[in-house]
């Protein structure tokens, strides 16, 4: 191979290329800068900029030869219809929920895994968890509907020990969504709490042990504020998760209570002027999704170092 | 350590693997059920199920599809996130904070409104739907997982090797694919695992992206929303089982790499 490129070198367009090259950095640059910039304009940033475009647009797309209007109304449509408001509260509501259920489910699992466990069965107790997580949505989704379906497998274990009153409506409600939507999350929530606590050193914990600390005042004095970065992460994963969930509440979840990911899915699969409407709805969710995560993640960071010592 | 939470830890634990396998498992059971129907308990088995799906057409046409889609969409992503890492691990100031911010975007916008908006802007283009567009799709969810891969490995790579090989002469092309690259293998082969994993599972971008011919996930959307048979348990355990295999193999093979070195 080292053979191939240099004999190569021999030809004088491709060797006098490279010499240049090597010469001149900025020509370098520019030349390996040309697909990443080329694919953050392209690919990042300019569906997303036609899309703040097209929900201020009146029409789109528009009959040729038709000049766009400007306008707002699209926004204001949202605040107009209260079918839209509650599915938008709703999602941030259950959003927020799920999220604080996957840390409470996920932290004494990460902690095991990174602290508890021994030692050189970490790793496959870790992969052991996370192997499930190749999977689609759907197929998580169906593997659900079968546990709790009315003739699933957890009413017929239950009719096997005699409960009364079967089947339980166990599907196609918010049980069953919160049920799927932590099965989804808890990777997201376990990686990063993961890496933060297993970076926590263990004689801190020893020390605090030593000197009398209870298991309560060590968890809240030291784990915590040290995983902080793995909560804050694991959270702000999990919650931008939730929030744009769209297959799964329409298999899981019940009819009555749609979130605002699948309003905006309807919007758009509505036929006429829909793309404007459902433009404004996609920025008024990134919107206040990302301004809610970053309040978040700023109230807390801020505490200074002496609070949390 | 305190006795009450070193009895309660484990048990949580195993009650969590408890949750995440027990129903992949009834999934697995599903399928060699004796009946048309879903329902349990399972009295008569068969594993005509398993054999019937692979049979079905529209399914494996469904899953030649998906396959298309993870190559290419791979293919892109490794060809933009190589570049993109190498120019990132370069900039320096404040423009490393906006570009960072311009990487990961996609990472963080809910997937309903990045598939909507990548829809909209290719329609604007006049480019249809369908495997193409996936593809793309797919490339701009992949993109910012291997750029964060590649930089993690790139980080650790002491800059004397380069230095090394360009005082003993070799041009850029030379160091490129003699030294940077080999030393980057393990995370291109990482990041290439996961992307295939990642587009083959993805359900949102297929979906608004998709033209005729669905993806596998697609289809089995499509199928549960009609009802359910036991031959869908069974095409989804085959699924499972094949991704997850290759999860775990590249997860292995990435871990032996790292610590041969």
């Amino acid at each position: 191979m080292t053979q191939i490129l240099v004999s190569a070198r021999r030809f004088g367009v491709y060797r006098n290329t490279i010499d240049t090259l090597a010469r001149v950095p900025a020509l370098r640059v520019a030349l390996l800068a040309a697909i990443p910039l080329g694919w953050i304009a392209v690919a990042n940033l300019a569906p997303l900029v036609q899309m703040v475009a097209i929900s201020f647009q009146d029409r789109y797309p528009l009959p040729p030869g038709e000049p766009g209007q400007w306008t707002l109304r699209h926004y204001a449509a949202f605040f107009e219809r209260p079918h839209y408001l509650a599915a938008f509260t709703r999602s941030f509501v259950f959003a927020t929920l799920a999220t604080v259920l996957t840390l409470l489910v996920m932290f004494p699992v990460a902690y095991y895994l990174s602290k508890v466990a021994p030692r050189n069965w970490r790793i496959r107790l870790l992969l052991l968890v996370i192997a499930p997580f190749w999977i689609s949505e759907i197929v998580r989704s169906f593997a659900w509907i079968l546990m709790l379906a009315n003739n699933g497998a957890v009413n017929s274990f239950l009719a096997l020990l005699g409960f009364p009153g079967l089947p339980l409506d166990l599907l196609y409600n918010n049980i069953s969504l919160t049920i799927g939507v932590l099965y989804l999350t808890s990777l997201y929530m376990l990686l990063p709490l993961y890496a933060a606590l297993e970076k926590i050193d263990d004689s801190a914990l020893e020390a605090a042990s030593d000197l009398g600390a209870s298991p309560f005042k060590r968890l809240w004095r030291i784990v915590l504020p040290l995983s902080r970065d793995g909560i804050v992460g694991g959270c702000t994963l999990v919650f931008l998760l939730v929030i744009g969930l769209y297959a799964m509440p329409q298999l899981l979840g019940g009819s009555g209570n749609t979130l605002f990911a699948s309003t905006i899915g309807q919007v758009f699969a509505r036929a006429g002027n829909s793309w404007p409407l459902g433009s404004a709805f996609s920025m008024i969710l990134i919107g206040v999704a990302l301004a809610y995560v970053g309040l978040f993640a700023i109230l807390f960071r801020s505490r200074g170092p002496g609070r949390s010592g | 350590m305190n006795r009450i939470p070193t009895a309660a830890l484990p048990i949580w634990f195993w009650l969590f693997v408890a949750y995440l396998f027990l129903p992949l498992v009834v999934m697995a059971a599903m399928g060699f059920r004796d009946s048309n129907f879903i329902a349990f308990p399972i009295q008569q088995w068969t594993t005509g199920w398993y054999r019937s799906v692979l049979a079905d057409e529209e399914i494996l046409s469904a899953l030649w599809v998906s396959a298309q889609v993870a190559v290419y969409s791979t293919t892109v992503a490794i060809a933009v996130g190589l570049p993109m890492s190498f120019v990132f691990a370069r900039t320096r100031g404040p423009m490393r904070a906006l570009m960072i911010a311009a990487i990961v975007l996609p990472a963080f916008l809910p997937v309903i409104v990045s598939a909507i908006a990548i829809r909209m802007f290719l329609g604007h283009l006049g480019l249809e739907t369908g495997i193409a567009a996936i593809s793309f799709g797919h490339a701009i969810g992949s993109v910012p997982f291997v750029v964060i891969m590649i930089l993690t490995r790139l980080n650790a790579m002491s800059s004397n090797l380069a230095d090394a090989a360009r005082n003993l002469g070799a041009d850029d092309v030379i160091v490129v694919t003699r030294i940077v690259l080999p030393f980057l293998a393990p995370a291109l082969f990482g990041a290439m695992m996961f992307c295939l994993l990642l587009s083959f599972e993805d359900f949102v971008r297929s979906f608004f992206l998709g033209g005729v011919d669905p993806t596998f996930p697609v289809l089995l959307f499509a199928r549960l929303r009609f009802g359910f048979d036991p031959g869908l348990a069974a095409i989804s355990t085959i699924v499972l089982i094949a991704s997850t295999a290759l999860g775990l193999f590249a997860e292995r093979h990435i871990r032996r790499r790292n610590m041969g070195r």
